[in-house]
């Protein structure tokens, strides 16, 4: 069986631990073997966001040291995926040895759909659910990794699903990371667009490939509509959509 | 106009309990970038045609000194007048004192910018020199005391109702009616008067083309065309990134420009003007005055990363696109600028110090950047503008970081580069998260994160992790 590195990101490690579960046995039912670097520890996207570049740059090195020798490094995050991939060699670009290193890792990096679609060429991972989903399309996943049609494709093979249209699927949930705390009024007000898009839509659970859209838009769902649910594409696949992927 | 960039979560506060605004923002962003997308729809190759304006916008600032030397010798050439500024002041200076040497009571302006950045018509109201705005859009706002809501529809959110009744206050309009061309007409008839004995015209420039010395303007009213032609002396102001190396250049960009803005493959106007009237012609400008003002941007040109920011076009497509755009409207932006290009300019013109909130009320979700013809990489350049501030980059101006903060990221930092550190600070800080926790979630918090429970929750931090899973599953 091939070996795989997971990159469990830490929004997934810390609050969504499930979502990284449903990411190693999806992985195995597909016939990879799933390998998990216990020093790994946060990619230093919150860092990069914020400014912070020195410390950023530290991390990146522990990151590269930690996954530099995998021929396949694949996380159930698109945000933390652009941060290895794109923000990486940026930072490193004035440390030529670190910067080869960076860009060799970066080809090798995927979101988990994109590495289930491209790479393993899979659609059907013999998923099943008897009624309507429908998709967020994340920042990071369409516009960063230009994935859009791997998680669609994955969707339609789920026997039973019937995948329905999103209203301004390609905006943006609010959350941004420290924007969604800093500037609330906004955040909120982008975020009950996106949920009112969401009710409208008739679909019975909403369906993305990102943690940190999952805790905004599942944080204002639960605090608001407690019946409606969420769910990250990997556990929706995994557990045939019978879970619950809020909490832990 | 008064700079309220270090007012931006007030103003957008407001500006998101407006409910007229609220009803507009749903509306009319999306129909404009719809309007894009069937605009672009008209190109052969779409990629091709902004990888084309890319190249074309990174070449003319690769250049810029060189080209703006050139444009100067052929625009002399073709025998206009050049005036360097270096800053607003000397811009404003220029122009009031050439205004009070030919006499005139007033001029007509075309819709401009870099005017408005340079506050302009204040400063030659103060002098006894009245400027009207002629683009429709932008005498409704003159009018009304109010900055632009959006950089090409100036006044786009105002209610038909409050547009009679400032024309029924201020431009001799008859009968009150609500009836947009019965509108647009009262305000024809008014500004028809003034182009008619008008003896000085100020507009913009779109682009400035190296090789001809050519100035050009695109619009749809007319009356950039009016304000150029039918005074005797005309005055074209231009930011010193307007130039572009060709003509061939400068129509790629009319064809990026026009879709880009309105979906139009080409304006109802575009006005080229090589020189004033030459001895043979019958009509035209006496005099052409071109002032090419600086106003920091030749600082902003010598850090690398920054002069991107240059290339803009002042489409707007990145306002149409943005999520906070689409929420809080271009007023709560301060300045003349708004949407993610003011995002990413007036920190450069005004200084990271003044513009905080501008670069970090962003998700980063790049949709700016994808529909921006010139290849502007906005999300990058708001991580550069937070990096500087960091460094308190003397430069920028950057603004030194809270000490908590700081603090924060130094211990992060420490802790994710050793494994053991990292699991020693996860035990560490779970209890204190998930203090107020109740049924493995968190409802409320107070502190430096209330802003994300005012209205969501919070899973608890989890008792064990996926790490500490890890063993089980390993062995399943």
């Amino acid at each position: 069986m091939k070996d795989v590195s997971l990159f469990i990101p830490c929004t997934v490690d810390l609050f969504l631990p499930r979502i990284g579960e449903a990411t190693v046995s999806l992985l195995r039912r597909v016939g990879v073997n799933p390998i998990y670097h216990e020093e790994q520890t946060c990619c230093g996207q919150p860092a990069i966001n914020a400014g912070y570049q020195k410390e950023a740059r530290k991390v990146a090195k522990h990151f590269i040291s930690v996954f530099g020798e995998d021929e396949i490094v694949v996380s159930p995050s698109g945000s933390c995926v652009c941060t290895v991939k794109y923000h990486y060699p940026e930072l490193l670009a004035d440390e030529p040895r670190w910067l080869s290193r960076a860009e060799e890792l970066a080809s090798r990096v995927y979101e988990l759909s994109q590495y289930l679609v491209d790479v393993l060429k899979v659609e059907d991972v013999g998923a099943s659910f008897n009624g309507k989903v429908t998709y967020h399309e994340s920042c990071h996943i369409l516009r960063g990794l230009g994935v859009s049609a791997q998680p669609k494709k994955l969707i339609g093979a789920a026997k039973g699903a019937q995948l329905i249209p999103l209203n301004g699927a390609d905006s943006c949930c609010g959350f941004g990371g420290e924007f969604a705390n800093n500037f609330p009024d906004i955040s909120e007000s982008m975020l009950k667009d996106k949920v009112e898009n969401f009710l409208a839509s008739g679909a019975d659970v909403l369906l993305l490939c990102e943690p940190g859209c999952l805790l905004n838009i599942g944080g204002y769902l639960h605090r608001n509509h407690p019946g409606k649910r969420i769910m990250h594409l990997a556990s929706f696949l995994a557990y045939n959509g019978r879970e619950n992927d809020y909490g832990n | 106009m008064e700079i309220k960039t270090d007012q931006f979560t007030e103003l957008a506060k407001k500006e998101l309990k407006d409910e007229r605004t609220r009803i507009f923002l749903k509306s009319m962003p999306p129909v404009l970038t719809e309007k894009r997308e069937i605009g672009l729809a008209s190109l052969p190759d779409i990629p091709a045609a902004m990888a084309y304006g890319a190249a074309i916008r990174a070449e003319a600032i690769a250049r810029l000194p060189e080209l703006l030397e050139e444009f100067e010798k052929n625009a002399l050439a073709n025998g206009a007048k050049v005036f360097w500024a270096r800053d607003d002041k000397e811009a404003n200076e220029f122009i009031k004192n050439l205004a009070i040497e030919r006499g005139v009571k007033y001029v007509t302006k075309g819709k401009s910018m870099v005017t408005e950045e340079m506050a302009l018509n204040e400063l030659l109201s103060e002098n006894g020199i009245e400027a009207w705005e002629t683009d429709l859009g932008e005498f409704i706002a003159q009018q009304l005391h109010r900055p632009p809501f959006h950089i090409v529809g100036p006044a786009i959110n105002v209610p038909v109702e409050e547009i009679r009744d400032i024309f029924m206050e201020k431009a001799n309009m008859k009968e009150p009616t609500l009836d947009p061309v019965q509108l647009g007409l009262a305000a024809r008839l008014f500004l028809r008067d003034k182009f008619h004995h008008v003896e000085m015209g100020i507009t913009g420039v779109n682009v400035a083309v190296a090789e001809t010395g050519t100035i050009i303007n695109v619009e749809n009213e007319g009356n950039i065309r009016f304000t150029k032609s039918s005074p005797r002396t005309q005055v074209s102001v231009m930011s010193l990134e307007k130039v572009v190396p060709t003509m061939k250049d400068a129509l790629h960009l009319i064809r990026l420009l026009c879709r880009n803005c309105t979906g139009q493959r080409l304006s109802a106007y575009v006005s080229m003007d090589s020189g004033p009237k030459k001895k043979d012609e019958i009509d035209g400008p006496e005099e052409l005055f071109i002032i090419i003002v600086d106003n920091g941007r030749s600082k902003i040109y010598q850090d690398l990363k920054a002069r991107d920011a240059l290339r803009c076009i002042r489409c707007a497509a990145c306002l149409n696109i943005c999520p906070v755009y689409r929420q809080v409207g271009g007023y709560a932006y301060g300045w003349a600028y708004s949407g993610p290009m003011g995002q990413v300019l007036n920190p450069l013109l005004l200084g990271l110090e003044r513009t905080q909130e501008l670069y970090r009320a962003t998700t980063l979700c790049g949709a700016c950047k994808s529909v921006c013809p010139v290849g502007i990489d906005h999300p990058s350049m708001f991580l550069y503008y937070r990096a500087k501030d960091v460094l308190e980059d003397p430069d920028l101006k950057g603004k030194k970081r809270p000490w908590i903060e700081e603090k924060f990221f130094k211990m992060w930092g420490r802790a994710a580069i050793r494994p053991w550190l990292w699991d020693l600070g996860v035990c560490m800080a779970r209890p204190v998260i998930n203090k107020d926790a109740s049924h493995g979630i968190i409802s409320k918090a107070k502190g430096p994160f209330e802003g994300w429970f005012r209205t969501r929750d919070l899973p608890a931090m989890t008792g064990n992790t996926f790490h500490e899973r890890w063993k089980k599953i390993k062995k399943a």
